[in-house]
Parts: C-alpha cells; structure tokens; sequence
C-alpha cells in the first residue's frame, strides 16, 4: 500500500459521519412493500428530506467575471409560478414539434421559484430570483431544441425522494417572439421540461441551476459513458439516424466509431413500446449490463440500456424492447474487432 | 417472521455499514439511503422465494448495493448525481497542504466513473483484494485492476490540479 493509498482510504473514513444512519433506512422501509408488482421499478419512499445539492438564488456579484455576450432580456419574470410544474405562463403560437427553435434566442431570462417537493402547496410558489443569461446561448439552443418528445400517456417510474425543488421559467425571445420553457430541478428528475404545448420527460433542471449560478448556459459535455439524458427521435426509434460515435460501456467504455451500422439497424428493428425506465427481473445479482451511448455532431447523446435478464431488456428512456438477444452477439463482435 | 420485523432485523445487522458503503460510491446521502433501500428489498424479496437467507448476509447485501449502484441509473438519474463543489477550506489548525489535499481528493473522488469508483471503495474503504472485488463484480481481475489503476492516476492528476486551482 502506497502512502497515496492510505491517504485515499483515509479520506473515505473521514466522511463516514456524513452517511445517513439506520434510523432514517428504517423510517422508509416501513414505507416499502415488496409484493407489489415489478416492485423494485417503484418508487422508493424517503421519508427524510436530506440534503440535495440545488443551488438556490445566487446573490449579485457571485460571478461578476462572466464577459457578457448577450443582451440583456426585456422580458420579466411572473412573480408567482401559478400551477404544478410543468407550467408556463403562456404556450408558443402555432404547433411547436421542437421545445424551441434550431437557433440561438437574442435573450434569455432564467426565473426560480424555489421550494420542496414535500410541500403541500405546489403550486402558487414565489419567485425567488431571476438572471438573464450573458453566454452560452448557442449551447442552450443546441439543447433544449434536441430534447425528446414525452410520448402520449408514457408513464415513468420515480423515485419520492424528498428534497428542495425549484421550478425554473426560461424566457426566450427571438425577434420580437417569445418562448417561455420550464425546467425543474429536483432530487428524483422526474419533472419534465415544457413550452406548454412541447412536452419533454427528459430534465434539464440541473443545467438550468448551473446556468443561474453561472448566468452562463454550460457548454455540451463530451461524450462518456455518464451521457445522454435523451435525444430528439428516440421517441420513434431507438436510435435515431446521423450517429457518429459510439461508446460500449461495459467495466471498460470502448469507443467505436465506424462499422457499427448494423448494431444500429438491429436495435432500430427490434419490437417496441413506451418505456417506463424500469424494468422486472428476478433479484439475481449480478445480471449482465451495458449501456451504449449514441454520439451525434450536434446536440445530446442517446443513451440506451441493455440489462440482461431484466425485462424489457433494453431501453433508450422512451422506447423499451423485451429482449436483447439479437443485439448481445453484435455487441460481441464489435468488442473483438476493436 | 413478519415483513417488518425481518427488515428490522437486516437493517440493525448491517444497516449503518451499508449506508456508509453506499455514501462513499454516491457522496450523497440521499442517494445513498436509497441505494440500500432498494438493496435491501430485493434480498429480502430473493430470501423469502428461497426460503433461505445467505450465510455471510453481510457481503450478500454489500454486493447487492454495489450492484445496484452500478446497474441501475436509469432509475435514480437525478438521486446519483454529486456536487462538483469543494468542501469548504479549513482556515487554521491542521496543516493547509494535508487539509486541502485531502478536500481535494474527497471532491476528485466524487467525479471518477462509477466504476472506477466502486472498485476504489471496496478496494480502500471495504479492503478487499483484487480477486475478491472481480468476483463481486463478476469481472476479470486484470479489469478490476486497470480500473483502480487508472482511478488512483485520475485522482492524483485531478487533485492535484484543484490545489493549484484554488486560490491561497
């Protein structure tokens, strides 16, 4: 053992006092019951909100560094975010199939209304602090107009994990138009993004709080085996057309990024229906997992699940499939070729 | 014995040591509670078809959380997600450079790929050997390896890179 090595175990054992205790473990035990159908895809019920990194309002000043590219917005936030998220204040004129246009805004207006997702009242909550972006315009358009589209009465399953919530209101405008999207930042990512007639069960809550912190949208991240929170198209086909790259996440992440064409034409033929971001499996413990993600020139990866003996086996996050049988021997071959 | 007295009895056994397991892998306590919450279930599910609990119910369980934290993101995305943020500095006491290494190497810690990460806590929180954590992981032992290999490189580089980066 390296002294790097024990100072890395010491670490560790310096942070044991920051774990939850078994009380809290028990106090939501009781509220589990495991005879329920597919009972490990439900939702876990935590009775104790603990601590979640969301970032409330920032104060002036915090980031006075930032060079400021974009101008300053002429919308103003609502003072209260009137009903249960996803809510906007008004819906884009005209049938939107994208969240928001392929283009930068001139502007964009962050708006918070900070809360808990315990609290009985969700809706009504007061704005708790408003930025306009000054950067980062390009990266918000790049993704938020690839995000998927929720499927009609696509049920997904969450997590009740108790926390603090803000609910976020992003003015955009462009040329005199106005887009008003929400984005929520909680502890289960279950609350999805919305223009009032686009809806999304993909979240961006968190970058929305990286954005309000920083008054700067951040910049796409690259692609890793820790990517791909849904892209545009995954809804009608597992993956969409116009990858370049693609990354096997097994122990190791192996990236490939020609001759995969049939992995893609085998997974887009498979047999498919909504996916609720579950699956049933029996509790062996060590069921066979990979996770492959999809990279495109523009906008976010697609991630797409494939768990043996968990069915359905394989899921993008909006289209789920019974079996990967077809899929493991290609995956198989593209490991031994690269 | 009923539900609640048997989870009862699996939580009093090994409840604590599981949540610090599952802390050091997520570095949130959230996150972590819900990890064993549903480690748990599923052994207590997969006890009462067999009709039998496993001998060492401890390591049983711990695989079972680790498992679970590496199979299972679709589910709790939001729940896994650590803060980029260093702990605050200590200002006076211990020496700095000690001090703010090892903030430094918890935060650093807290990035690395899950894998990576499940393999160092076991191998430096849990002690168990290469041979053991690959067949906890059902994974080769050279994988095991490289992984802790290339966890502890990222660790140093990215640490030491924070230290510089932190303002004295």
């Amino acid at each position: 053992m390296t002294d790097f090595e024990d100072e890395v175990r010491r670490v560790m054992v310096e942070h044991d006092d920051e774990a939850p205790r078994e009380v809290d473990l028990l106090r939501g035990l009781e509220r589990r019951r495991p005879d329920r159908r597919r009972w490990y895809a439900v939702a876990v019920a935590a009775a104790v909100a603990l601590v979640v990194s969301v970032v409330w309002a920032v104060g002036p000043g915090e980031e006075d560094q930032q060079v400021v590219t974009a101008p300053p917005s002429p919308l103003s936030c609502p003072e209260t975010y009137v009903g249960e998220a996803p809510w906007v204040p008004s819906k884009p004129a005209g049938d939107a199939d994208r969240l928001v246009p392929q283009e930068a805004p001139d502007s964009a207006l962050v708006c918070a209304y900070a809360g808990t997702n315990t609290a009985k009242v969700q809706s009504g909550w007061a704005l708790s602090g408003q930025w306009s972006l000054t950067g980062g315009l390009d990266a918000l358009a790049e993704e938020l107009t690839w995000q998927p589209r929720k499927l009609p009465d696509q049920e997904i399953l969450c997590t009740l994990v108790g926390g603090r919530q803000t609910n976020y209101l992003i003015g955009l405008t462009y040329d005199g138009q106005t887009i008003w999207v929400t984005a929520t930042d909680e502890p289960n990512g279950c609350v999805g993004t919305s223009n009032g007639d686009f809806e999304s069960s993909s979240t961006v809550g968190r970058d929305v709080t990286a954005a309000f912190k920083s008054r700067v949208w951040p910049e796409p991240r690259s692609l890793s085996c820790d990517s791909g929170s849904g892209r545009l198209g995954q809804e009608t086909e597992m993956v969409p057309a116009g990858s370049t790259r693609l990354l096997i996440c097994d122990w190791d992440p192996h990236e490939i990024r020609t001759g995969y064409a049939s992995l893609v034409d085998a997974l887009n033929e498979l047999p498919t229906k909504q996916s609720t971001r579950g699956c049933s499996s029996s509790p062996a413990e060590s069921a066979q997992t990979y996770k492959l993600v999809f990279g495109y020139p523009v906008g976010p990866p697609v991630a797409l699940y494939i768990a043996e003996g968990c069915f359905p086996e394989v899921d993008n996050l909006s289209l789920q499939s019974e079996r990967a049988d077809s899929i493991r021997p290609i995956i198989d071959q593209l490991l031994a070729a690269n | 014995m009923d539900l609640d007295d048997a989870l009862t009895e699996l939580v009093e056994q090994s409840g604590d040591r599981l949540l610090r397991v599952g802390y050091q892998l997520t570095h949130d306590a959230s996150a972590a509670q819900d990890l064993v919450q549903e480690a748990l279930m599923r052994v207590y599910v997969s006890a009462r078809r067999r009709g039998r609990q496993p001998d060492d119910l401890y390591a049983y369980l711990r695989r079972a959380v680790v498992n679970e934290y590496v199979r299972t993101r679709r589910l709790r995305r939001s729940t896994e997600v650590v803060t980029n943020a260093l702990p605050e500095r200590a200002s006076t006491g211990d020496p700095a450079g000690v001090v703010v290494d090892r903030a430094a190497l918890w935060a650093v810690l807290g990035t690395l790929s899950r894998r990576q990460r499940a393999v160092l806590v076991l191998r430096y929180y849990e002690d168990l050997t290469h041979g053991e954590i690959a067949a906890l992981l059902d994974c080769r032992e050279a994988t095991v390896r490289s992984l802790a290999k290339r966890g502890l490189d990222q660790l140093r580089v990215s640490a030491a890179e924070r230290v510089a980066e932190e303002p004295r």
